[in-house]
């Protein structure tokens, strides 16, 4: 099998590379500080999606192990720590929107090449 | 020049994480090590062992009550930085640049999207509460409820805000209720390292199978209501009330 | 079938990051961001993620998006 087989077998872990990259390049490339952070969410839910693609099974169902449920379950672990996960970057979200709005209120721009030439 | 170099480097993380997840096993492949490793016995005796059919309820609450412990402070932690990072308007000099009585003007809302809202919210409000409460047994939990709760929060607070007797702002900067996930769990922990010698244990005695099951409801209401109670301070102190 | 369903979702969510990242006006870009959480929400969903998908549906396409914009309303919408 070749690397582009493997890699289309994988495509929803190479949708998610390509997330993370776009992510990335929005953080890296961009100039305003809240685009920035949109680009640092996208990030964020790459990962999240790599996760839990990694959790799934074929046929699966969710993980609620009753008498009337039949197997193969999604496997419950990544989808807890995606859980938790989601809740950390809301909370990383809204300090740091907190900071930028502060950012704006003192120096009266988010650009973050004119924040370099103020100091 | 700056763009070009940021796409390079994208390229250059791009390529060498395509060429990792080619070799990985195929999503969704029953043999893969996500299934056979520590999965398996969760899906075996998870519903069991932690008394949640729900296995996500089970691991997050009782496998990795210490992982949820720590993410619960995060949050917390959070809206303390936050709290500290942006002073409230009208307390001091940022007040002359912000409109008297918040940092934004007053939305005008439609009437049809109030009403909407209006009829709704009771519903959410039991859907909420019926995440929470039976997150063991059905899809769901504290953190499901405790953003479906705050969401609620935020929506009612645009639509009526104009009225100053809306309770729900001075409900949420509650103290207590925000702190209401760490109080469940030091509460929690303390009654199981009473009950079993361990800190957040739960007692494996079948008799006691019903305070084992009051101790998850009580973590889930906890962080379920502190979880709200904290979305909608965070949306509170960002807009600056 | 399912497939299919999964390779126009994943198009999708490719196609709304791209526009996260060349939209200038921030309000649109943090509404892009909150579809885009939406159409995750429905991947996860088919995927048997009901939990996750419940909460990203919320916390990405509900809570961010009004925290994100609430912080534009304080700040600048025009992204330079």
């Amino acid at each position: 099998m070749t690397e582009v087989d493997a890699l289309l077998q994988n495509i929803d872990y190479a949708a998610a590379v390509i997330l993370f990259c776009i992510g990335l390049y929005v953080v890296v490339a961009k100039g305003n500080l809240i685009k920035k952070l949109l680009g640092l969410n996208i990030m964020e839910t790459a990962v999240f999606a790599f996760i839990v693609t990694s959790g799934m099974v074929d046929g699966g169902h969710a993980p609620i192990v009753t008498e009337a449920a039949t197997p193969p379950f999604a496997s419950p672990l990544p989808h807890a720590l995606v859980l938790t996960g989601i809740v950390v970057a809301v909370s990383i979200t809204a300090l740091a929107l907190a900071l930028i709005v502060e950012v704006y209120r003192r120096y009266g721009t988010i650009e973050a090449d004119e924040l370099r030439e103020t100091d | 020049m700056k763009r070009a170099l940021a796409a390079a480097a994208m390229v250059a993380v791009a390529v060498p994480m395509l060429v990792a997840v080619s070799a990985l096993p195929r999503p969704g492949a029953p043999d893969g090590p996500v299934h056979t490793q520590v999965a398996a016995r969760y899906l075996a005796a998870g519903a069991a062992e932690t008394g949640a059919p729900n296995l996500v309820t089970g691991v997050l609450l009782g496998y990795r009550s210490f992982d949820t412990f720590g993410e619960v402070m995060i949050i917390f932690t959070a809206l303390a930085a936050v709290m500290a990072a942006l002073p409230a308007t009208g307390a001091d000099g940022a007040a002359d640049r912000q409109p008297a009585g918040g940092g934004l003007p007053a939305i005008r809302v439609s009437p049809l999207v109030a009403f909407v809202v209006r009829f709704t919210s009771p519903f959410i409000a039991a859907f909420a509460l019926w995440v929470i409460l039976k997150g063991h047994l059905f899809p769901g939990g504290g953190f499901q409820g405790g953003a479906i709760l705050g969401a609620l929060g935020i929506l009612l607070t645009i639509v009526l805000d104009r009225r100053r007797v809306w309770p729900l702002p001075a409900v949420a900067r509650s103290r207590l209720l925000q702190a209401g996930g760490p109080l469940a769990f030091a509460v929690v922990a303390l009654a199981g390292l009473w009950l079993t010698g361990y800190v957040l244990g739960y007692p494996a005695d079948p008799a006691l199978h019903a305070v084992r099951s009051l101790m998850m409801l009580l973590l889930e209401v906890g962080i379920g209501f502190g979880g709200g109670a904290i979305i909608l301070a965070l949306f509170l102190r960002l807009r600056g009330d | 079938m399912s497939q299919l369903f999964d390779l126009v979702m994943l198009g999708l969510l490719v196609a709304m990051a791209v526009a996260v990242a060349r939209s200038r006006d921030l309000v649109a870009a943090a509404v892009i961001f909150s579809g885009y959480s939406l159409v995750l929400c429905l991947l996860w969903l088919h995927r048997g993620a009901p939990d996750v998908a419940m909460t990203e549906a919320a916390v990405g396409a509900g809570v961010t998006t009004v925290l994100v914009l609430v912080a534009i309303g304080r700040t600048t919408r025009r992204e330079k």
